[in-house]
């Protein structure tokens, strides 16, 4: 027994170390008993400062470059989803529950436009680094995939659906883009994707959508196919 | 930050770019993998943007919350992935998976207190520092370190505590890291 234990007077203080290494169980009742108990606060806290140098030992790599724009094409996409829902987003509604919300007005915004997705929004943005403004158009989604995220993002004649928190498609299917001018069947395109383990993906969208009514994603056999055998899973619905 | 919280995507894309490099570097030291260390990265960086309010200042540098946020969920990426690939990603000197031109610049990025944080690490007892490191990197628990090491869970936090505390003791710039 060290010195340390002998003066903390707190037999559970012996998690502290694993508390801030990360090491117990998530389910473990430290984190409870935290809450109540002043000795192993602190020592949490002074442990807590050690470990978050921890990182410094690491052998630096440069983030990738896709990576930056992926996550930033995602927070300008939220960014301007919150501006055009505006500041009532963050009121609570006339006929609120007296349950008081647990989150934040941000997160009371997001979760006002999550609620939204269902609709179509068209926001246009400013295009940093070109004088082409970016058409950003909100995809309908499927319940079956309820919790998905996606926007088709057009700037110049170029398009790119750009979809997260998306399930990946089935065991031997892949994700097929068509494009539908409302009188004819939907024309398949050559683009493909999956999505990464956190749902996140993008994919350029080929050819002109001058026409276009709608950019639909549907779940098909990897190679995709040359007709929907499936219902769509992402619906965008675009203005003339 | 508080910018950050408001929806403010400038003030983000500043946060993005002081912290992707060492949020990217951690989550690929404790993956061992690029693409999964990439999902990690960008998972964490997005949950920063939705829970900005819950940043507190008060707590820690900028640094110290985003890498936090990264450990947290390369911990649970490891905990989804087999046991062989966390023994692999919790081994020492991943050094040579990188490739060279992937590196930044080291005096651009190494400075007195990480060289102090390493040396004071590798100067720990070798039973201590593998603990600190099966745990923080390699996201075991306490418990699958007792039964890799064979050894009682009681002897594994006992380690954890005192590699812990010796670094403290040799570590008194620590406030500057991530500042």
């Amino acid at each position: 027994m060290s010195s340390r234990e002998e003066n903390t007077g707190c037999e559970q203080s012996v998690d502290a170390a694993p508390y801030v290494l990360g090491a117990l169980d998530r389910d473990d009742s430290f984190r409870a008993h935290l809450d109540g108990c002043a000795t192993c606060r602190a020592e949490v806290s002074e442990l807590q400062l050690v470990v978050d140098t921890l990182p410094a030992t690491v052998p630096p790599v440069l983030a990738p470059r896709a990576l930056r724009e992926r996550v930033l094409a995602t927070v300008r996409s939220e960014a301007e989803l919150l501006r055009a829902a505006g500041h009532q987003t963050d009121e609570p509604p006339k006929l609120a529950s007296r349950r008081r919300s647990r989150r934040g007005p941000f997160m009371t915004a997001w979760v006002a436009i999550a609620a939204s997705v269902a609709l179509v929004a068209v926001i246009v943005l400013n295009n940093v680094g070109s004088t082409a403004p970016v058409r950003v158009t909100v995809a309908q989604v499927a319940p079956s995939i309820s919790g998905a995220q996606a926007s088709l993002r057009q700037a110049d004649s170029r398009a790119e659906l750009v979809v997260s928190d998306m399930p990946q498609p089935p065991l031997g299917k892949i994700y097929e883009v068509w494009l539908s001018r409302g009188s004819t069947s939907p024309q398949p395109t050559d683009a493909l994707f999956s999505v990464t383990g956190s749902g996140s993906g993008s994919v350029n969208v080929p050819g002109n959508l001058h026409g276009v009514k709608e950019v639909m994603v549907t779940s098909e056999p990897l190679g995709g196919s040359s007709r929907p055998t499936s219902s769509p899973v992402l619906r965008v619905v675009l203005r003339a | 930050m508080q910018l950050v919280a408001a929806g403010d995507a400038n003030a983000f894309e500043i946060v993005l770019e002081r912290h992707a490099d060492a949020a990217f570097s951690l989550a690929y030291r404790m993956c061992g993998r690029r693409s999964v260390a990439e999902d990690v990265a960008q998972e964490s960086f997005l949950a920063l943007w939705r829970s900005g309010a819950r940043y507190d200042r008060t707590r820690g540098s900028v640094r110290s919350w985003t890498l936090g946020i990264v450990h947290n969920r390369a911990i649970d990426a490891l905990r989804r992935s087999s046991v062989h690939d966390r023994r692999r990603a919790s081994a020492e000197g991943l050094e040579e998976d990188i490739e060279a031109p992937e590196r930044t610049d080291s005096q651009a990025i190494a400075n007195a207190v990480s060289d102090e944080i390493r040396v004071a690490l590798g100067g720990l007892p070798a039973e201590q520092r593998r603990v600190i490191e099966l745990a923080y990197f390699g996201g075991f628990t306490h418990t699958e370190i007792a039964s890799m090491l064979d050894a009682p869970i009681g002897t594994v936090k006992g380690r954890m505590r005192l590699g812990l505390e010796k670094l403290r003791g040799h570590l008194h710039d620590w406030e500057a890291v991530g500042a």
